[in-house]
């Protein structure tokens, strides 16, 4: 039962993650090699923001933001106990919190290449996010670097074994909501734009509109929901560790999602993202029995990175469209044509 | 090892990892993510060698080198020509080279973990400064790494300039499709491109261990200074890979050194933040990089506006 909520949670997790690279690789053409630096910021903003923010009211001593987060979190989780609110007023702090560092950073980090061509613009927003990780695992005054920080728990009053089934519905919910919001807005005329950039950015150019502010606006909308992805694990896991934002999780993984299920395809990401979750929770459950089976000499990690590695190149070279392709968009006078053209056929065909 | 001798090593290194990085973009043209752990597939060969042979690590450079090559070659023929036929966008040959680092990545720990199955030694951190020999009072990495890079100069500019192969590599760099229409086989030039920058890669990581430990996941942190190097001269020029890996290697090692006589120790962690710094305002500045500024005309308005004002008082 356990291992539904497991599956449940993850799939919750990278879903919104997938999405949000869905917006800005599926539909604007972005390819955003460092989706992994806004899941960090997501992560940063509660772990460093939100934080320094209760140290600050109630006033807790520490010698440094290691050990104050330690005592603020045993603290938050007494009231959190007693007054469920305030840990739901916690919960959707950090979300916000999280969505406006997250587009503050998303917009800002594009600003450089935002008029480059796509290999300058992936290299770029790498070597960033690759840079941003690097600090924050080894300066230990942002997030505890490789010591890591204490974050409260916004589920205190409903702890023991239970608390996972809560959390994954909490992180479900937010993936709905990021669906719907997603699905409205691609379907709007900023998503067309979008899908136009991706085809050709001189025609973009030529009705009028501003190629790098497109960039940007999605980049910022992409990145702010990748953050809240970052601030849901960070609550869900309570603490905050750099090293578990590294490229391949949050990078790589996320890529390989958005690929297998078809890039600019809602639907189909999500059925990726099902796919590949399933996929990991079963290898990282069963990795002992698998090293055993095969007489693997070395630990399942290398063997699960070679694997999906070479999933990633199946993808690429067999079915770079995806298991769903791209569908065609029916705005209102389409969908009025296309019916008219519908039953005038059938009309015929009588 | 003083900081000025530290960091010519580590320029030179980059030189040939950011020589190798460029030479497969200008042919291929896709910037090669895997090319850090390409160096550090040099590094664990020269490391076996040494742990199951007792092979000096200088000596095993050819074989790092030909392995290397090896690598290279596989990889362009195998992984990125089918695509290549498929007619796969840029983003999708990114992507793929990004797929091949994990799995580089997964390869090297794996067998990180085999090796010290069979000689039960630790293998997952190693460096080989004890090793180095010492000559007027340098370190001997700074003379072998120096004379790789010389030779590799020689061999470049002979190659390029002096032979009839190296007319057609230029060519085929300049315009790939009037150099296919003038009888020019692209393909060649792509294979001999994919070989020299895995050889340089491996030699580059041979060499690594005697300026900085290394781990699996090395590759990962080195790409950004690989990039760096490589941008700032300009990604789609041969000099301007040499120049802008002088330039990375001394900003990471010396300035940061400078900088932390003054803010402290703690800077030295930010070494990689002024690297990314000077990408980002060179991407902002000239966007072609330092080797597609045209000094002499800037140099000139400069004059003309100087010489402009000193009439005007």
């Amino acid at each position: 039962m356990e291992i539904i909520a497991v599956i449940a949670l993850w799939f919750g997790l990278y879903a919104i993650v997938s999405l949000s690279l869905n917006l800005e690789y599926g539909y604007a053409g972005i390819p955003n090699f460092g989706r992994a630096l806004a899941v960090l910021i997501g992560a940063i903003s509660v772990g460093g923001i939100l934080n320094r923010i209760l140290i600050f009211y109630f006033g807790v001593k520490g010698v440094n933001i290691i050990d104050a987060s330690g005592k603020v979190k045993t603290l938050v989780n007494g009231i959190i106990a007693n007054d469920p609110l305030f840990g739901l007023f916690l919960l959707v702090t950090s979300l916000i919190i999280a969505g406006v560092v997250g587009a503050l950073t998303g917009a800002l980090f594009i600003l450089p290449s935002a008029k480059l061509r796509e290999d300058y613009l992936a290299i770029t927003l790498l070597a960033i996010s690759e840079v941003v990780f690097m600090i924050s695992n080894y300066d230990v005054d942002i997030i505890g670097g490789y010591y890591g920080v204490s974050i409260p728990d916004v589920l205190a009053f409903y702890a023991g074994e239970e608390r996972i089934y809560l959390f994954s519905l909490i992180v479900l919910f937010i993936l709905a909501l990021v669906y719907i919001f997603l699905e409205k807005i691609t379907n709007s005329p900023f998503g067309r734009i979008l899908r136009a950039m991706r085809e050709n950015e001189d025609v973009v150019k030529a009705f009028g509109k501003d190629v790098m502010i497109l960039r940007i606006k999605a980049a910022a909308i992409g990145s702010a929901i990748a953050s809240i992805a970052g601030a849901l694990y960070s609550l869900y896991s309570v603490n905050v560790i750099a090293s578990s934002f590294a490229r391949v999780e949050w990078t790589f993984y996320p890529f390989l999602m958005v690929l297998l299920g078809g890039a600019g395809n809602n639907k189909g990401v999500l059925a990726g993202t099902l796919t590949f979750v399933v996929v990991k929770i079963f290898l990282t459950m069963y990795k002992h029995e698998l090293r055993e089976l095969l007489h693997l000499p070395f630990e399942a990690v290398w063997l699960e990175y070679m694997m999906f590695g070479i999933l990633m190149y199946l993808v690429l070279l067999y079915k770079p469209e995806g298991i769903f392709k791209e569908k065609p968009i029916f705005t209102k006078p389409l969908r009025y044509v296309v019916a008219k053209f519908r039953s005038s056929s059938e009309s015929e065909e009588i | 090892m003083s900081v000025v001798e530290g960091a010519l090593v580590y320029s030179n290194l980059l030189a040939m990892l950011s020589i190798g990085l460029t030479i497969t973009y200008i042919t291929t043209s896709v910037p090669n993510f895997a090319q850090g752990s390409f160096a550090i597939f040099g590094s664990y060969i020269s490391f076996t060698l040494f742990r199951m042979y007792s092979t000096h690590p200088y000596f095993s450079l050819p074989f790092a080198a030909l392995g290397g090559a090896l690598l290279g070659v596989a990889v362009y023929l195998f992984i990125l020509r089918p695509l290549i036929r498929r007619e796969a966008s840029g983003v999708i040959l990114m992507i793929a080279t990004l797929a091949l680092d994990l799995v580089l990545l997964g390869f090297i720990g794996a067998y990180s973990e085999i090796l010290r199955a069979i000689t039960r030694k630790s293998t997952t951190k190693f460096i080989f400064t004890p090793y180095d020999f010492e000559l007027f009072g340098f370190s001997g990495i700074f003379f072998i790494s120096t004379l790789v890079m010389c030779l590799l100069l020689l061999f470049l500019l002979v190659l390029l300039y002096r032979t009839k192969f190296g007319v057609a590599l230029r060519a085929s760099m300049e315009n790939p499709s009037l150099a296919e229409v003038m009888g020019v086989n692209v393909e060649y030039t792509r294979i001999f491109a994919w070989t020299l920058s895995g050889a340089l890669a491996a030699i580059a990581g041979c060499l690594l261990p005697f300026r900085q430990e290394i781990v699996p996941a090395t590759g990962g942190i080195l790409i950004v200074s690989i990039f760096a190097a490589s941008i700032v001269g300009g990604i789609s020029n041969l000099s301007g890979a040499i120049i802008g890996a002088y330039l990375i290697g001394f900003s990471e090692s010396f300035i940061t050194y400078n900088l932390s006589s003054i803010f402290g120790t703690s800077i030295l962690l930010y070494s990689r933040v002024i690297s990314l710094a000077i990408l980002v305002i060179t991407l902002v500045l000239a966007p072609k990089g330092l080797a597609s500024v045209r000094w002499r005309k800037i140099w000139k308005s400069l004059l003309s506006s100087l010489s402009g004002s000193g009439s005007t008082q």
